[in-house]
């Protein structure tokens, strides 16, 4: 893919959240709508584009932990309060390469975590789980091999211990478990066809109603 | 492959005629075990042991020799290797240790054992094993002194990483009665693998079950494609677990795997019984003799109300339920009693029925209801109470016999243990028509293990 090339050309062992997303979109995994926007000229553009509620991140291959960064501005309801944020973060971003995502906001409680890994005796393995900021607290997840079928993907799903989050609990649509397979499915195929894809973060994984949507994802390269 | 398991004769290098010589254990080992190929021992003294005269020039040796067996030091084993290659032995087991588990992982003595091997197209299990004990031809490679005799013949075959696990398990499954037909101690692999042995075993007319000791493996991928096509169940017992995870990850995903998770899901991913002691590995060899368990719907008797508790909590913790019974049936078996003071339920405390045919029939109802996939029994022995229960399964045979037919009839496994003291236990074991486990919450974990193995292979069948 050319995003990896370009990356390793530059020296990186990581690709910024937007490249990331694209990698994923590319591979038809459901991502966020969103616009990388790096002068403020062209900010209203985006947020015409997109449409309000927004979510503006600071976006560089070079920051990985945006929340403890103060680098995440949320629930962006108008001009004056993206022009603010838009400021803002990219004051608060340091590194030659500063820009802001622009992207929707996705709504919905239930957070996941798929992401890959790549084991030296067993090659790219999947990992599914409770995402957010449940993940390194509770680290309820499961993993399998690739390439997985549809079986091993429903399978590891049912294997943490918060699968009830899967099924329609108060007032919420069930997760729709066929897409989120796909994605299972899909991430293990990436592993498989790139080398060069070390590892792959995406958190959170939103259930938006029934649908899973990639809010977040970090792309390992090397 | 074939030369490892079934030479028509060995030669033995390293051995001399004095009492700390360990290469002559070799050679002891495989007499005492009646192997009945011809020995000949290979050294550097001349002298005799076990009535063989050590050979002091290997161009002597006859044709026609299908193993060689070399114990010499780390330095030598090249130039025998070469021996071996000349006198066209093309199967050797190198058990000198001293390679790259002592110094660094590629050195010059491993080089040049594999660069004579590679020239005269040599196959090698080792360097630093024990090679081979094999129940089918007496064979019996190890060079510390054993007690061959006690081995029980079996169908079960196991790869071994560690020597000292592969004698041990020699014994731990001899002592369980579920005997072995091959162990390999396969050492440092340089030549040939587990997946080469996988390969053998899976084909050998002798070998029921695989079981492996692992420590470290050497291609995930090909394990996993292999075991999937394997209609023997596979165990594993795989050791040397790192819990910690990759320091060096960037992402989540990559800090939260550890190889020991990814090892437990690419097993369950290729159907592989994963167990944590050599006991467990007996543990699973009984299971699964028994036929497919099809579900988590048990019936639970024991003669012991204290052991229908126990193997309840058992039945909970494992993932099984005990359903209910139905009326007509509990009235049936109330009927029995002699005190009439047991409630009949499930689990089922049989301690008021001192009558064999209400067992019988009880077992048999029970396994007949659609929604019931297995039986747990623990089951009261002592030759006098054989005598009050009376019937027609009074000896530990006869009721083997019974719970082996009833069970292969139905097609549904039943698990048994026994209330005894540990000589009516073994008596039991010893007979080994029929699994016997050592206790009620051991016959409950059996239970898991089948129900998971054919768990997994309904999932890669469907």
């Amino acid at each position: 893919m050319k995003l990896i090339e370009k990356a390793l050309e530059e020296g990186r062992n990581t690709l910024s959240e937007y490249e990331s997303k694209q990698l994923l979109a590319a591979y038809q995994i459901p991502v966020t709508r969103e616009m990388l926007v790096d002068d403020v000229k062209d900010l209203t553009k985006a947020t015409q584009e997109i449409g309000y509620p927004l979510v503006l991140k600071g976006c560089s291959y070079e920051i990985s932990h945006k929340t403890e960064k103060g680098l995440i501005r949320v629930d962006i309801r108008s001009d004056k309060e993206a022009r603010a944020a838009f400021e803002e973060i990219m004051t608060n971003m340091d590194g030659s390469e500063k820009a802001v995502l622009v992207q929707e906001m996705v709504k919905g409680k239930r957070e996941l975590v798929i992401g890959l890994t790549r084991d030296a005796q067993f090659g790219p393995c999947v990992m599914f789980g409770l995402g957010g900021i449940f993940t390194e607290i509770l680290k309820d997840i499961s993993f399998r091999v690739a390439p997985l079928e549809k079986r091993d993907a429903l399978e590891m799903m049912q294997d943490i211990k918060g699968h009830k989050i899967l099924d329609a609990v108060r007032g919420m649509e069930a997760a729709d478990l066929d897409a989120l397979s796909e994605i299972l499915i899909t991430v293990g195929r990436i592993g498989l066809e790139n080398e060069r894809i070390k590892e792959i973060d995406i958190n959170p994984v939103i259930i938006s109603g029934s649908k899973p949507v990639a809010v977040d994802a970090l792309v390992v390269i090397s | 492959m074939r030369e490892f398991f079934y030479p028509s004769s060995i030669a033995v290098f390293g051995v001399a005629d004095n009492s700390r010589n360990l290469a002559k254990n070799i050679i002891s080992n495989c007499l005492d075990m009646g192997f009945q190929g011809a020995i000949y021992p290979v050294g550097r003294e001349p002298g005799e042991v076990y009535g063989k005269e050590i050979i002091t020039n290997p161009g002597s040796l006859p044709e026609g020799i299908e193993l060689a067996v070399i114990l010499v030091p780390a330095r030598f084993v090249a130039d025998t290797l070469d021996i071996c290659g000349q006198k066209r032995i093309l199967h050797a087991i190198i058990s000198t240790g001293g390679f790259r588990e002592f110094s660094e992982e590629s050195n010059q003595a491993e080089k040049d054992v594999l660069a004579v091997a590679k020239q005269y197209g040599i196959r090698f299990i080792g360097p630093n094993c024990i090679g081979v004990i094999c129940t089918g031809s007496g064979l019996c490679t190890p060079f510390n002194p054993l007690q061959p005799k006690s081995y029980k013949k079996g169908h079960v075959s196991l790869i071994v990483q560690s020597g000292g696990v592969t004698t041990q398990s020699a014994y731990y499954f001899s002592e369980e009665h579920v005997g072995f037909s091959k162990i390999i101690s396969a050492g440092n692999k340089l030549n040939i693998d587990e997946i080469d042995f996988l390969e053998y075993l899976i084909e050998d007319e002798d070998t029921e079950q695989i079981h492996l000791y692992l420590e470290s493996i050497e291609d995930g991928k090909e394990l996993m494609r292999l075991v999937k096509k394997s209609k023997k169940p596979i165990v594993i017992f795989k050791a040397n677990v790192s819990r910690t995870a990759s320091q060096v990850a960037k992402s989540h995903t990559a800090a939260l795997s550890n190889n020991d998770r990814i090892v437990d899901s690419a097993f369950r991913q290729a159907g592989i019984v994963r167990v944590e002691s050599i006991h467990g590995l007996t543990v699973a060899a009984k299971a699964l003799q028994l036929p497919p368990l099809k579900g988590d719907r048990l019936v639970a008797i024991s003669l012991s109300g204290g052991f229908s508790v126990i193997l309840g909590d058992a039945c909970e913790r494992y993932g099984f339920t005990c359903p209910l019974l139905p009326r007509e049936l509990l009235d049936k078996i109330e009927g029995f009693r002699r005190g009439g003071v047991i409630r009949m339920s499930n689990p089922m405390d049989f301690g008021d029925v001192h009558d064999i045919e209400a067992l019988i029939f009880t077992i048999k109802s029970c396994l007949a209801l659609d929604y019931i996939d297995g039986l747990v029994l623990s089951f009261l022995y002592d030759p006098e109470i054989a005598k009050i229960f009376g019937g027609v399964v009074g000896s530990p045979e006869q009721m083997l016999t019974f719970l082996k037919k009833l069970s292969e009839r139905t097609g549904k496994p039943i698990a048994f243990s026994l209330i005894a003291e540990r000589q009516y236990i073994n008596e039991f074991k010893k007979i080994n028509t029929f699994p016997v486990f050592n206790n009620p919450e051991e016959s409950v974990r059996a239970m898991r293990m089948l129900r998971d193995y054919w768990r997994m292979r309904d999932v890669l069948n469907s």
